[in-house]
Parts: C-alpha cells; sequence; structure tokens
C-alpha cells in the first residue's frame, strides 16, 4: 500500500483571520458603495445593479469607486469613501 | 513531518496516476503519482523547511508551502535537484510587484515564463539552444509545468473556474528555458539585472504567446530591428506593457558584428515600436475606460507632439478620430527598459521571438530571483 499526496491546500488552513461584515439589516435609507475593477464593463454592471436596488430598497445615495488597477486588491486609499460612508458596498468585475 | 500527510492510499500505480486525475489534480498530461518518500527527497534538494511559505497570493490569502510545492513537482515529473529553481520561481512570482492574481486568473491567458541564467543551467541540462521553447527536455517541461500545477492544485485556478482564459495557450502547460549565455554577445542577462556573473538566477514574466521574428534576409542591424519594432509595434498586442525579445544566436551575431550593445538595442527598439492613436482608434484599440484612467491616459498621450494638449478624461473620445491623433505616438510599454534582451535558439536559423506582456494594460514587471545553492 503506497500513499499518494495531496498537492493541493483543501486540508491547509489559510492564513488570513478576516470575518466576512456583519450584513445590514435593511437597505432603505442606506447609502450603498458600489465598486468597480476599473474595466470598461464594471461600471456599467454595477449601475444596473445600484438601479434595481434603488426600485426594490430605496436607497438613498450611490457612491462609485473604480479601481485604477483591476489585477490588485483594492487600496486603501480606493476603499476610504465606502468605507466612511456606506452601508453595504457591491463589487463586481466587468471586462 | 509532524503528521501523516493527507493523501489517498493505493496498491497500483496505474491506478495512483488515473486517481490523480480523478482528483483533478493534473493539467491534463498525466503526473507522477507523488508518494511520500519522492516529496522527501524534493524537499531535501533544498534549502526550505517542508513549512516555510514560498509563495503568498493576498488576493485570495492562499499561502504554498515549500512541502505543497514539492507535491506539485513530483507531479510534474520534476528530478530533485531543479527544486531550488523552482522555490525561486515561487518566491518571484510571489513578490507583491508581480500581481501574481493578474495573469494567474485573467482572460488575457497569460504563461508565466521563467528564464534560467548561470551554472545550474548546465548542471540541470536546461535548454538554450535549439527548440528551447519547444519538447524535449526535462528540465525545460518540467519546471515551468511545476508551477502551473501549484496555480491550480494550491491557488485553484482551474480553467473555466478561477481561470478565466479565453483561449489560453501551450506556453501555460511550461515556459521555462534558458539563455545562451554562451552565444550571447553581451553580458547575461542576469548580471544586466543587477546579479552577479556566477550567480544562478530566475527571471520571470507573464507572457503573451510569443511571435516568431523571421529573418534571413539582412545582416544590416537598422533593418534587422526595423522588423523587430514591426513586430512589437503589431496591434493585437500593442500595450503599455513589457516586453521579452529572445534573440536567435544568428541575430544577435548580426547585431554584435556592429557593435550594438544591449542598452542601444532597447532604446531603439523603443524608440520605432508605435503606433499613432488614430491607428489605435480605428483598431478599436482605445476603450472609454482609458480615457478615464490616469494610468492608462499617461500611456496614450506619452509622447504627444506639442501642442497637442492633453485631453481632459472623456470616454466619448475613444471612437471620435481627429486629426491630433493622427500625430500622438503610443509606443510599446513605456521606456527602453521595459524590454528585457536575451539570446536563445540554435546556432541555424534567422527565427527570433518577440513575447508581449499579458493584458491590455501596464501588467506585470519583470521579476528576478537568486536559485539558491
Amino acid at each position: 500500500m503506497t500513499r499518494i499526496l495531496d498537492p493541493t491546500l483543501r486540508a491547509v488552513k489559510t492564513i488570513g483571520t478576516a470575518p466576512l461584515a456583519p450584513r445590514p439589516s435593511r437597505l432603505a435609507g442606506a447609502r450603498i458603495g458600489l465598486l468597480a475593477n476599473g474595466k470598461s464593463n464594471g461600471m456599467p454592471l454595477l449601475e444596473r445593479i445600484a438601479l434595481i436596488l434603488g426600485e426594490r430598497h430605496a436607497i438613498v445615495e450611490v457612491v462609485r469607486v473604480a479601481k485604477t488597477n483591476a489585477s490588485v486588491p483594492v487600496t486603501e486609499a480606493e476603499a476610504q469613501p465606502l468605507l466612511e460612508r456606506c452601508a453595504a458596498v457591491v463589487t463586481a468585475i466587468g471586462d | 513531518m509532524a503528521r501523516e500527510p493527507d493523501g489517498i492510499d493505493l496498491d497500483d500505480p496505474w491506478q495512483a496516476i488515473e486517481v490523480c486525475y480523478e482528483q483533478g489534480w493534473t493539467d491534463g498530461l498525466p503526473v507522477v503519482p507523488a508518494t511520500e518518500a519522492l516529496v522527501e527527497r524534493m524537499l531535501a534538494s533544498g534549502p526550505w523547511a517542508p513549512d516555510e511559505v514560498l509563495l503568498h497570493e493576498p488576493a485570495r490569502d492562499r499561502a504554498v508551502t515549500a512541502f505543497k510545492a514539492a507535491v506539485n513537482a513530483v507531479l510534474a515529473g520534476c528530478r530533485p535537484e531543479y527544486f531550488p529553481v523552482i522555490g525561486a520561481a515561487l518566491t518571484a512570482i510571489g513578490d507583491p510587484g508581480f500581481e501574481l492574481h493578474g495573469p494567474a486568473t485573467s482572460t488575457g491567458g497569460a504563461a508565466l515564463m521563467v528564464i534560467v541564467n548561470g551554472p545550474v543551467r548546465r548542471r540541470l541540462g536546461i535548454q538554450s539552444k535549439a527548440n528551447l521553447f519547444g519538447p524535449g527536455f526535462r528540465a525545460n517541461a518540467t519546471i515551468g509545468r511545476a508551477l502551473r500545477l501549484v496555480l491550480l492544485n494550491c491557488l485553484e485556478c482551474r480553467p473555466g473556474v478561477l481561470d478565466k482564459s479565453t483561449q489560453g495557450w501551450p506556453g501555460k502547460y511550461s515556459l521555462c528555458f534558458a539563455e545562451d549565455e554562451e552565444a550571447s554577445p553581451w553580458e547575461p542577462l542576469s548580471v544586466a539585472r543587477g546579479f552577479r556573473a556566477g550567480q544562478s538566477t530566475v527571471t520571470v514574466f507573464a507572457a503573451e504567446s510569443g511571435h516568431n521574428v523571421l529573418s534571413h534576409g539582412t545582416r544590416s542591424p537598422e533593418r534587422l530591428l526595423t522588423l523587430f519594432a514591426e513586430t512589437m509595434a503589431g496591434l493585437g498586442s500593442l500595450s503599455p506593457g513589457r516586453s521579452v525579445v529572445v534573440l536567435a544566436p544568428e541575430h544577435a551575431g548580426h547585431l554584435a558584428r556592429e557593435r550594438w550593445g544591449r542598452t542601444r538595442i532597447q532604446a531603439w527598439l523603443y524608440e520605432r515600436a508605435w503606433r499613432s492613436l488614430a491607428d489605435l482608434k480605428r483598431a478599436g484599440k482605445v476603450e472609454p475606460a482609458f480615457l478615464t484612467n490616469p494610468r492608462l491616459l499617461e500611456w496614450l498621450y506619452r509622447h504627444h507632439a506639442a501642442g497637442v494638449p492633453f485631453p481632459p478624461p472623456d470616454p466619448g473620445a475613444a471612437e471620435c478620430i481627429t486629426a491630433e491623433d493622427e500625430t500622438v505616438r503610443v509606443h510599446r510599454g513605456l521606456g527602453p527598459d521595459d524590454i528585457l534582451l536575451c539570446v536563445g535558439g540554435g546556432e541555424a536559423g534567422g527565427h527570433s521571438a518577440f513575447f508581449p506582456s499579458w493584458s491590455r494594460g501596464r501588467s506585470v514587471p519583470f521579476i528576478t530571483k537568486e536559485v539558491p545553492a
């Protein structure tokens, strides 16, 4: 009997311990952030989502941020207005 | 090892290969099932402790230890003595500046190019001469493959799931080769990148598929380099990204005979590898989002002629071609240092290669790391 070893990380804990943010209990009256990857179709996709959220949940304002580099995580400077002003943020990629 | 490693117990070697397929642990080719003894031999030939992290990918927070790298190196068919090169290459693609999440997942379908310099080339038999990008050489075939298997197995870059390559290309199986330092008229690439002569290094790059630069018709450096510049200015791949140019020994010889050095060639190519902004717009290469992105605007108007105002962000201008756009030269890359020159290939033949960076944007830099002894 020979054991062949698992090459994946499925059984391995990742380094990060960041918990998921609590979900907002209601969106009515909330300010919503849109974080796009910065490619041509990222923000148009999010705008459609914001439109639907506006129709269904009476959100009061939308804050828009587009990354200048789609390949890297959002920077602190880019995230700042979302952190300071928004109850929830929707992010998406659009190529 | 502190505890028994995760795995599957089997009797039959052929069944083991099939189980690796069933588990999704392959790149489509058969793998060498990784037994504990093989993995221990692989690990023993590198300087890293089993739990040492060789690569941390921050976007998805995945840490690849030397142990997991060794398991994948065994799967790839590597000999244990290749492991220091693999570890150095993983460290290089894990450099924060390399921004691995992009080339690992993008629709652009980047291959991870590994260029090897120094004594380790000969010791491991990494091909730098005839057919160096093609089949026939275990080190070339399996070192790059080990990187790809790490991406597949550890970073979960599965085709169509996290690896969203629209088409990909065969270099994604493995793209590892050595510079032919002996045939090069110039200092080794590693020395040009700041390392000592005699140090072994890997230089990594996220590459689109290569373009053959075919010329048997001239020995003139200017005519030859015109062909390279024309290839590099092809609109299909034109971007602010870097370029890798692998000169065949015959082409390198034509340049050396007239005493052209590396820096002069880089400057010459950068100066001539450009298209007008109007050409880019005519071919639909300017997306509306480019004209609101400061990084891309800086590229498009980097060499704008005197008198042409830097335009205010206006996505509507992407398809509007003005007389001024005919005068704006948009170069490949941002400067001569964005062109990496090295030498490789068979003694016979006027076939060099140009590899564009992956991505329509700036893409990622060249990263060079020393291979540990």
